[in-house]
């Protein structure tokens, strides 16, 4: 009788911890529940837009499937950690999530992986597929030719400068440079003329993530003769001029201090320092960023009274104002059906309430999107809703889309490091190249790259 | 483990319940009983990642892509890739400076600075000062990590001070970012290391050092020729532990620097983290995970035989 | 005899402020030299005052910004100090539901520790065998390990177990990483509780976990809460752990939704990230408070897995 106490006392040990901390635990995790739909998506003190949609839309599909449950999951974490932390979550079926909030450049690389589940079924039966435009309907390809994700908008990205500075440097107020040196020398004649200001942003750091690999490097990168992946080939691009020549860019404005101070540039936060404190207060000259920023100065916590009155436009130009003279690249968001998933057809569900006419509009609108259905493109209440949308929206004939691929999320963080390093100062634009070279190879294969 | 069981254990037996009533061996496995949960555990939950690691290092897991579905066996060439890579060596060199700088030279020689300054400073005052140390110590690590990035930025109370004094602070995470944060990492774990020393100082017999003086010997020369040999294991097996502890610092670095500027302040902990989170790499990162291992295992072999007198007896 | 009096071991770091508990034995000054000890215990008092601000001053900005209506990362003290900071962090979200979590994770792990590795003390304390040798060697190495470098493999094979997102894995695994050094710990206080009181109890027939329940456990109670505590403070502090294995933002501990915290509302809320600081701190801080109370001197306490 008593040898088998200090197994069973042991046992009960182990026991009582693990019934103490399931107590505590709370609501189950992910999948496990059919009757309950997990939706992973972002959130932070400045991105509140997406939350607002998605807390409508669980309520109107709940009321009308009685029965089924919304359970909303809020990463409050900045667009890079929010990446790391999907990934971390995708990668066990016990965690993943039903519906995902996913940036297009990840659908390939999460669609080869297993993680998204193909929709074509699904979308067959949905009437108001037909209203969504052809480059929304290429962003949620899979390698494959399936869809994995319906878009929620797109974007475009320029020049945004700040009128009253330009005034006060003696630069015209209708700015619209012409090239790579148009814009470093409004930049330089703003350092001169107006101190204290910043002149322009560019995002180099790796903690912005795919901000500085899209609204930063790939911006000057597409305007130069080079490219980053070769289509008709299907090959990456190594040793390019313009690879070099978008570094050396970095290292002018990081070199001269036209760009802000590193502690600003590297950190996490710059994104919403741009949007909410530099712009509005006037602390910033020149940002190259996305069409999303006037949304949250139209309404919200940010709210900024008359920025249509301060905030000018310009394309940004090509490196030497070679056709077509200037330059935008266009990613945008999508909602995708996690692979594990277990109920598909709720979960997409879901998402056609998320992205009906009207929640599309409501996120359209606030989010400052470019509208990718039809009949919210089309509709008043959308034009008139944002004064930039115009603009934006005439930047689409001649922008750029990422490569399509499943390595470019691994390719996008070596180009990160590339001009995070030449910013600091830490390698020269061709040091920097090379490294990113050897990273490419390292990544894809010596057969899968060329020479630019 | 049975076969690390004793034939005959009973003759070194104290005495215990039960004597006699099952035969050694089986006796000794009932005895041995109790420790199952615990090896159940280990066994589990801490030999389990690292016979993982060494498994996952052989494979091109990654986080996204095709490769996440189905990792590849390759061998070896994430450690050949490991070690032609200079980013790798870098971090290898930025965590010997880190361990270096803020544990062995930073932590014990302020360590023991503190412990004979208390000892031999004003009493109230000496107490206050390591109570304030030892706050220090027992913050939580993020919080710590918070404070220090504070007290570091650009406009943090560091500039501030200089200020006052006329200077203009450097951007200190940004221009100097290991030397921040071995400042910031000597600044959290000193109190360990004054604890350990103001517990060996003090059972240095005072005659020693009382004769030494009535000698004529200087307190320098009393400190390193009689209170130094005295305490020599103590510090050998602080400096040991403080290695180990550093080598695995992880919040601290990530809050204040994220690693960067560029790979500036990535240590290994922090290259594995990036390799495999930021970058998908997962095999590659769990090679990065694999060595910082084995350079722990190092220390602690070594660590293991100094102290190994002390388990036998 | 325990080791702690002898040589620190890795158990050997009294928890106690020096100065306060381990007077000098006898005055320190010589009555031979009275002349050459003043101007070194100047210099002593001096180098103490330079040390103590540098390690008051960041601590002093944590307290001073939390009631810092408009704090910066610059440390100043408030015209008009303010709770609102405090107020403004009390919230469910912010502060008790991760505070909650970080109890019962830490709670959990502490009280599994406690009892596993009373468990094991008792029959490295109780029979002398050559296994323990080897046993304790290992536990020894396995204590010295930077486990937290390898969160990598650990995360991936906790999405092979299934236990990711899973508040229990995350506990287990917190156990396990600590056990090591609580079996050390315990042996050690169980070391120091003569075999002789447990006889009489064998005598009367009781069986070793009997005699372990009713004579030892008692003994050591002590012992017992410093182990106790000390866990619950490492695995209160940690960050990086649930960092990577806990996802669902409704289970994650205030360790990582300070981080969250600090990384989206960070540039402006230095206040509220100093308030909500202090009320994370506060705990481990009383809990060291009581360990000093607990036990004097005589008992040890190490940080070699801290972090």
């Amino acid at each position: 009788m008593q040898r088998t106490r200090p197994a069973a006392l042991g046992a009960a040990a182990l026991s009582l911890g693990i019934v103490l901390a399931g107590c505590g635990s709370g609501s189950s995790s992910g999948s496990g529940d059919t009757n309950t739909i997990t939706v992973a998506y972002q959130r932070t003190a400045q991105f509140t837009q997406l939350d607002a949609v998605l807390k409508k839309a669980a309520s109107e599909y709940e009321a009308a499937n009685p029965g089924k449950k919304v359970k909303l999951t809020a990463i409050e974490a900045e667009q890079d950690q929010y990446f790391t932390k999907l990934a971390l979550m995708n990668r066990s079926p016990s965690t993943a999530p039903d519906v995902i909030y996913e940036d297009s450049f990840q659908v390939r690389s999460d669609a080869a992986a297993g993680y998204l589940a193909p929709i074509d079924e699904q979308l067959a039966g949905w009437s108001d597929w037909s209203q969504f435009d052809d480059v929304a309907k290429q962003a949620g390809l899979g390698d494959d030719k399936k869809t994995y994700g319906v878009s929620m908008g797109t974007d475009t990205r320029a020049l945004f400068y700040n009128k009253d500075i330009f005034e006060k440097a003696g630069l015209p107020t209708d700015w619209q440079p012409k090239t790579w040196d148009d814009v470093l020398s409004a930049a330089r004649t703003i350092k001169q003329k107006a101190p204290g200001v910043t002149p322009i942003n560019v995002y180099a750091g790796k903690a912005a993530g795919e901000a500085t690999s899209m609204q930063g490097f790939e911006m000057l990168l597409y305007g130069t003769d080079s490219t980053l992946y070769d289509d008709s080939s299907q090959k990456w691009v190594t040793g390019s001029q313009g690879f070099k020549d978008t570094l050396g860019f970095y290292q002018t404005i990081f070199g001269e201090k036209l760009a802000p101070a590193l502690d600003v540039a590297l950190d996490a936060t710059v994104g919403s320092r741009v949007a909410t404190e530099m712009l509005p207060k006037g602390e910033l000259a020149i940002a190259l960023d996305g069409s999303w920023l006037p949304g949250q100065w139209i309404e919200g916590d940010n709210a900024w009274k008359g920025w249509e009155d301060t905030i000018g436009f310009a394309p940004m130009p090509t490196q030497n104002g070679q056709a077509p003279g200037s330059v935008s690249m266009s990613g945008g968001w999508l909602l995708s059906v996690g692979a594990n998933a277990k109920d598909k057809n709720a979960a997409f569900d879901f998402i056609k309430v998320a992205l009906n006419r009207e929640n599309s509009l409501k996120y359209d609108t606030e989010n400052s999107q470019i509208a990718v259905r039809k009949d919210v493109a089309s509709d008043d209440a959308y034009t008139s809703y944002n004064p930039s949308f115009e603009f934006f929206s005439s930047l689409v004939p001649t922008t750029n889309f990422r490569p399509a691929t499943p390595d470019y999320s691994q390719i996008s963080g070596n180009i990160q490091v590339a001009a995070e390093s030449v910013a600091t100062g830490s390698a020269t634009p061709d040091e920097a190249a090379k490294t990113y070279d050897e990273g490419l190879v390292g990544i894809v294969g010596q057969d899968k790259v060329q020479g630019g | 483990m049975s076969t690390a069981l004793a034939p005959a254990p009973s003759r070194r037996d104290r005495g215990g319940p039960g004597r006699g009533a099952a035969t050694g061996g089986r006796r000794t496995l009932l005895r041995l009983l109790p420790l199952a949960p615990g090896v159940v555990l280990m066994g589990i939950f801490l030999v389990g990642p690292i016979g993982y690691a060494l498994y996952g290092s052989l494979t091109n897991a990654a986080l996204s892509g095709y490769r996440a579905v189905a990792p590849e066996f390759v061998g070896l060439d994430n450690y050949t890739q490991l070690f032609t890579s200079g980013q790798f060596w870098k971090s290898v060199w930025l965590t010997l400076v880190f361990v270096v700088g803020s544990a062995i030279v930073g932590q014990n020689v302020l360590g023991m600075a503190l412990a004979l300054l208390v000892r031999n400073g004003p009493k109230r005052l000496g107490s206050v000062v390591s109570s304030l140390v030892v706050t220090a110590w027992v913050l939580p690590e993020i919080v710590a990590a918070f404070t220090l990035y504070a007290f570091f930025a650009t406009d943090g109370t560091l500039n501030e001070m200089l200020g006052w004094l006329g200077l203009d602070g450097p951007t200190w995470l940004i221009t100097f970012p290991l030397l921040t944060v071995i400042l910031a990492n000597v600044w959290r774990g000193t109190a360990f290391s004054m604890m350990v020393y103001s517990a060996a100082l003090a059972e240095v017999p005072p005659d020693l050092t009382e004769a030494a003086e009535i000698d004529g010997a200087g307190w320098w020369q009393r400190f390193t020729r009689i209170t130094l040999p005295m305490v020599r294991r103590a510090i050998a097996t602080n400096m040991m532990l403080t290695t180990l502890q550093t080598l695995g610092v992880f919040t601290l670095i990530w809050v204040m620097t994220g690693g960067g500027p560029g790979t500036q302040s990535s240590t290994l902990p922090i290259l594995a983290f990036q390799q495999a989170f930021k970058f998908a790499q997962v095999g590659y990162g769990t090679a990065i995970a694999t060595v910082t291992l084995m350079v722990g295992a190092l220390f602690a072999v070594v660590y293991v035989k100094v102290l190994k007198p002390e388990v036998d007896s | 005899m325990t080791t702690p009096t002898t040589t620190p071991s890795p158990t050997a770091a009294v928890p106690v402020p020096p100065a306060a508990t381990r007077p000098p034995r006898r005055p320190r000054v010589s009555p031979a030299a009275p002349s050459r000890t003043k101007g070194p215990r100047l210099a002593a008092g001096l180098a103490l005052v330079v040390v103590g601000v540098a390690f008051l001053v960041p601590l002093a900005w944590i307290l001073l910004a939390s009631v810092n209506p408009s704090a910066t990362v610059s440390v100043s003290v408030p015209e008009e100090p303010t709770l609102q900071n405090y107020r403004d962090v009390l919230t469910p979200e912010l502060t008790f539901r991760p505070l909650l979590n970080s109890l019962v994770v830490s709670g959990a792990t502490a009280v599994i520790v406690v009892l596993v590795a009373t468990l094991s003390a008792y029959p490295l304390s109780r029979y002398r065998m050559r296994f323990n040798r080897a046993f304790l060697h290992t536990i020894l190495f396995g204590s010295c390990l930077p486990i937290t470098a390898v969160m990598v493999p650990v995360y991936a094979l906790f999405v092979t177990l299934g236990l990711l997102d899973s508040v229990p894995g995350t506990v287990l695994f917190l156990s396990a990483t600590a056990l090591p050094m609580a079996v050390w710990m315990t042996k050690n206080f169980m070391d120091s509780v003569p075999v002789s009181i447990e006889e009489a109890a064998w005598v009367d027939g009781a069986s070793s976990m009997q005699a372990l329940w009713r004579v030892v456990v008692p003994l050591m109670r002590p012992g017992m809460a410093v182990v106790f505590i000390f866990v619950f403070t490492q695995a209160w502090g940690n960050f990086f752990v649930p960092f990577v294995l806990l996802l669902d933002p409704a289970k994650q501990p205030a360790a990582v939704s300070i981080y969250t915290f600090f990384g989206t509302n960070g540039a402006v809320a230095y206040g509220q990230l100093a308030a909500f600081s202090v009320l994370y701190s506060l705990p481990v801080l009383v809990l060291y408070l009581v360990v000093q109370r607990l036990g004097g001197g005589s008992f040890a306490l190490a940080g070699s897995v801290k972090g």
